[in-house]
Order: structure tokens, then C-alpha cells, then sequence
């Protein structure tokens, strides 16, 4: 009888192993969603409202319109997605100084407008994104 | 044969034994990460994403998906954009200082992408557009 109490009691302490497993899967799941986090983002917002007039001196901007079935127009002429690039480059050799206005339909294809706006930021082109309404 | 057996037992409680310290340093590891790990809520939706070359790392903490079919998914569950609000108020109750991601698929409509920005901006929140994942 007191031997039978004795060998509890080792088996007491030998029960902490599966305690361990349980505690190392539970460490090994929190290390791995813990490194799940990171993504790859662009910044879209535009700038905050500032009180400052606009400068009268800069250059109008290059307009870039994209409509509901995702036609492209840089000032007004029709190009191809893969060409806005160098149609916008043609402008600003003309005037170095002048930022692209990204205006927008809002049927437009998100994809389209981020590889537009990838492409002016890819190379410094000041960008920014305006909405346009249909009947506007 | 009794005798033996708790001779052999000793010897394996020596051994572990020294598992002691070593068990207190996994459970200060599994509460280190326990504490700064922040759960995402997945949208539980596929977007295909727009390629971009001028992306950067962000750590956001809300994800908002807005599928082809201009469907606005958030923790796996879609909702329309009036209860869009709703919906992140109470994910920034969980994480005050959340910073949200939209994963915006190529063919979705940049007028819904632009109106959830829109909103997020205007309840603070960091927003960021999410493009494909190298």
C-alpha cells in the first residue's frame, strides 16, 4: 500500500510532459500567426484640407480621366492603359512641373486605376485621385 | 524487482527535473506572444490584386475586402455600405488604434473602394489600398 503511494507520486511528476506538448504547440501557433501580419499596401488617401490658396503659378495639371467602361483620356484624348505613361510624359515635357489629376467614374475598374496611379508614382509624378459624378 | 523499479524511477526524476526553468521560459515566450499578437479578421473572400511597384509593408489590424462583384466583405460575412460603420466601430472597440487595409479586387468599382476609404478616413483610421502579395 505505502509503495503504491509512492509510485503516484513519481507519476505525478512524470505528467508534466504532455503539459509541455500542449504549451509548445500553443507557442509555436502564436509565433506563426503573430509573423501573419504584414501586408503590401499602396497609399491612396489624399491630402488633408489646407487653408493655404492654391499656388497660382503652377502649371494645370494633366488630366486623366477613366469613365464607367474604363476608357482612358489624358487631356481629353483617348489612349490605352499601357500608354498613359508616355502620353502623360509628352505633356510634362512641355511643362516639367505639371501633376496628373486622376479624375474618376465610380463604375471605373479599381485595377486599371491602381496600375495609373502605381505608374505616375513609380516615376514622381505628383497624382492625385478626384471623383467625378456621371452627369457632371 | 520492486526495488529496481524505484531505482530507475529516481533516476528519471532527476532528468526532469530540469525541465523546470526551462518550461518557465516557454510560458513567458507563449504570453509574450499571446500579448502583442493581434488578431486579424480575415474577410474571408479571394480578391485578386492589382500589381504595384511603389507598394510598401504596412501591419494592418482590419482588413475590408471588396470583391469583383462589388460585394464589401468583412470578417467573413458581407454587408452592405451602411452598415459598413457599425461593422468597424466595433472593430476598432477591440483595437482602438487599428489600421485597415482594403483589398480592393481589380475588376471591383473604384467608387465603392473610394466610398469605404472615404469612411474610414472620416472615423480616423489609417487606410491603406492592398495590392498583390509577393
Amino acid at each position: 500500500m505505502r509503495r503504491r503511494t509512492k509510485h503516484q507520486e513519481d507519476q505525478a511528476e512524470v505528467n508534466m510532459t504532455p503539459m509541455l506538448d500542449i504549451v509548445f504547440i500553443l507557442l509555436i501557433f502564436f509565433i506563426v500567426t503573430a509573423t501573419f501580419l504584414s501586408e503590401e499596401g499602396l497609399d491612396m488617401r489624399p491630402p488633408p484640407d489646407s487653408d493655404t490658396p492654391p499656388d497660382t503659378d503652377a502649371p494645370p495639371p494633366i488630366v486623366v480621366q477613366v469613365d464607367d467602361d474604363n476608357n482612358i483620356f489624358v487631356n481629353r484624348t483617348r489612349t490605352d492603359v499601357d500608354r498613359v505613361l508616355s502620353a502623360v510624359n509628352r505633356f510634362r515635357a512641355e511643362e516639367p512641373n505639371s501633376a496628373v489629376l486622376l479624375e474618376v467614374q465610380d463604375e471605373a475598374e479599381h485595377g486599371i486605376i491602381v496600375q495609373i496611379w502605381d505608374e505616375m508614382r513609380a516615376n514622381s509624378v505628383p497624382v492625385s485621385i478626384q471623383r467625378t459624378n456621371e452627369d457632371s | 524487482m520492486a526495488r529496481r523499479v524505484s531505482r530507475v524511477n529516481t533516476g528519471e526524476e532527476e532528468i526532469e527535473l530540469n525541465m523546470t526553468p526551462m518550461l518557465d521560459v516557454v510560458f513567458i515566450l507563449l504570453i509574450f506572444f499571446i500579448v502583442t499578437s493581434v488578431f486579424i479578421k480575415e474577410p474571408g473572400v479571394d480578391t485578386l490584386r492589382p500589381d504595384a511597384m511603389t507598394e510598401e509593408d504596412r501591419n494592418p489590424s482590419m482588413l475590408v475586402a471588396v470583391t469583383a462583384d462589388n460585394e464589401i466583405w468583412v470578417n467573413r460575412r458581407v454587408y452592405e455600405m451602411n452598415e459598413l460603420r457599425g461593422v468597424i466601430e466595433q472593430l476598432l472597440q477591440e483595437n482602438p488604434k487599428g489600421r485597415a487595409m482594403i483589398q480592393g479586387d481589380e475588376g471591383a468599382n473604384i467608387g465603392l473602394i473610394l466610398d469605404v476609404q472615404e469612411l474610414l478616413m472620416e472615423m480616423d483610421v489609417e487606410v491603406h489600398i492592398s495590392t498583390l502579395q509577393q
